[in-house]
């Protein structure tokens, strides 16, 4: 298995309270940047209400800032955030299903960047962010749905990993492991 | 791991890398110093419009048409699409900088990537309702022809409710349907305005400066550049602007980390608008 590289996480509006739950499971010390895209409209403060409960610093970054490990990384409102090896990338192209930030643009991103180093968690509830999260899976990368999903229909859907709020704290657990044997003195 | 994807994702890199390395040999733009992640993004996109299978099958028609290229280049570029796109720039422009324009003899102004000319019409509008358009010449630039010819026309898809109430939240004096003439769905821009605007071709990544400049206005354009090619540019902008003289970035971008941060202070309260100090 890959060393992980990169954590992505996609949600729609609507689930904007399961993020905060979620983002209050990361441990302190994960190895890797977190990158998440919230649907959200152009006044929304986020960043506070979402780093309340969340150990790492939640950021808005500025394009090209490079990312870091154990901090999370919130798209700014108005622009896809696209990741680009170890760097934020600001995009205003058109939005997507009606979003900016769009969840595909940044899973797709990862994708190419991080291949199967990459991680990606999809909120479900609705349809942008199904591509991108099949993108990373077809790349190798490791995926995984919180909620149960109505709106995708795929057939693959059903090799990703179906999580609920109660067990996506093992599956972030199982990502951030690394085997006693790689840790060096 | 090596599934089919990642094998697919290996020839289609190798296929993009040929199709960039064929545009610059024929056509001489060089997109190769674009921001990776998103130039794969529109230029996957601009294969589904164009309804091809590959990008070595849109390298065939781009290295042979000029039009085609033409096509693809109004594809990577990303206007805004409506008139004060976003009014919280134009007011804070309004309330910081123009008391200090209004205090010097004459005021060149570049608008960096124009596009289709939304932002630098709405630029023109604000210079004019502030009583500078005499004293002002603005300078807009592009890379594309094809885009620089749209926006000399002046026309404009018509503007809507919103667009008008965001003229107002940046500030506007009037009403924003004084400053065009409708045509069905289209608004013809006064003559006033467009004729009083240089639209000139000017590539950023190969043109050197090509005048000395008191506003320089780069929103958003060079997100579409990698690192190397940002900093670069970001000298060239500094070579452009007159001592005290404004740089107005996007709302996320930065001049961390650029050669010249240095010499600029950031106006307090508002967003990045940036001052050439030294």
């Amino acid at each position: 298995m890959n060393p992980l590289g990169l954590l992505v996480m996609g949600a729609p509006r609507c689930a904007a309270a399961d993020v905060e739950s979620v983002l209050a499971l990361l441990p302190p010390h994960l190895p890797v940047p977190v990158v998440l895209a919230l649907h959200r409209g152009p006044l929304d403060a986020l960043a506070p209400p979402l780093g309340r409960r969340c150990a790492l610093p939640v950021v808005e970054p500025d394009d090209k800032d490079p990312l870091l490990p154990g901090a999370v990384y919130l798209a700014p409102a108005g622009y896809h955030l696209l990741v680009d090896r170890g760097w934020v990338s600001l995009s205003v192209e058109p939005p997507e299903h009606g979003q900016r930030p769009g969840l595909d643009a940044l899973f797709e991103s990862a994708a190419d960047s991080h291949g199967p180093r990459a991680a990606g968690l999809l909120f479900a509830g609705h349809e942008d962010g199904v591509a991108g999260l099949q993108a990373l899976h077809a790349r190798g990368a490791r995926v995984a749905v919180v909620g149960t999903n109505q709106t995708g229909g795929a057939g693959e859907e059903g090799e990703m990993a179906q999580l609920t709020l109660g067990s996506v704290g093992g599956w972030l657990a199982r990502l951030a492991y690394v085997p006693r044997s790689k840790v060096l003195p | 791991m090596t599934g089919p994807g990642a094998r697919g994702a290996e020839l289609e890199a190798l296929e993009v890398d040929l199709l960039l390395e064929g545009v610059a040999r024929q056509w001489g733009f060089d997109l190769r110093s674009r921001s990776r992640p998103q130039l794969l993004r529109r230029l996957r996109h601009h294969l589904r419009e164009e309804r091809l299978d590959s990008f070595s099958a849109l390298q065939a028609r781009v290295l042979h048409d000029a039009e085609a290229l033409d096509a693809l280049l109004r594809t990577l570029s990303c206007t805004p699409p409506a008139l004060f796109a976003e009014a919280a720039f134009f007011r804070d422009f309004r309330t910081r900088v123009v008391p200090v324009l209004r205090t010097w003899p004459s005021v060149r102004v570049w608008h960096v990537g124009c596009g289709t000319g939304e932002d630098t019409y709405a630029l023109a509008i604000l210079l004019h309702e502030e009583g500078l358009w005499g004293k002002c010449r603005l300078y807009a630039s592009d890379a594309s022809e094809g885009l620089l010819a749209d926006a000399r026309t002046g026309v404009l898809p018509l503007p809507t409710q919103e667009d008008a109430q965001r003229y107002l939240e940046a500030g506007g004096k009037g009403a924003l349907s004084d400053y065009y003439t409708r045509d069905g769905n289209w608004a013809l821009l006064q003559p006033r305005l467009r004729d009083g605007i240089f639209f000139t071709q000017h590539n950023l990544a190969t043109d050197g400066s090509f005048n000395e400049f008191h506003v320089i206005v780069c929103r958003d354009t060079l997100l579409t550049f990698n690192r190397a090619l940002h900093d670069h540019i970001h000298g060239r902008l500094f070579e452009s602007l007159a001592r005290f003289g404004f740089l107005c970035l996007g709302r996320k971008e930065s001049l961390a980390r650029t050669p010249h941060a240095g010499a600029y202070e950031m106006l307090e309260d508002c967003g990045r608008i940036f001052r050439r100090v030294a």
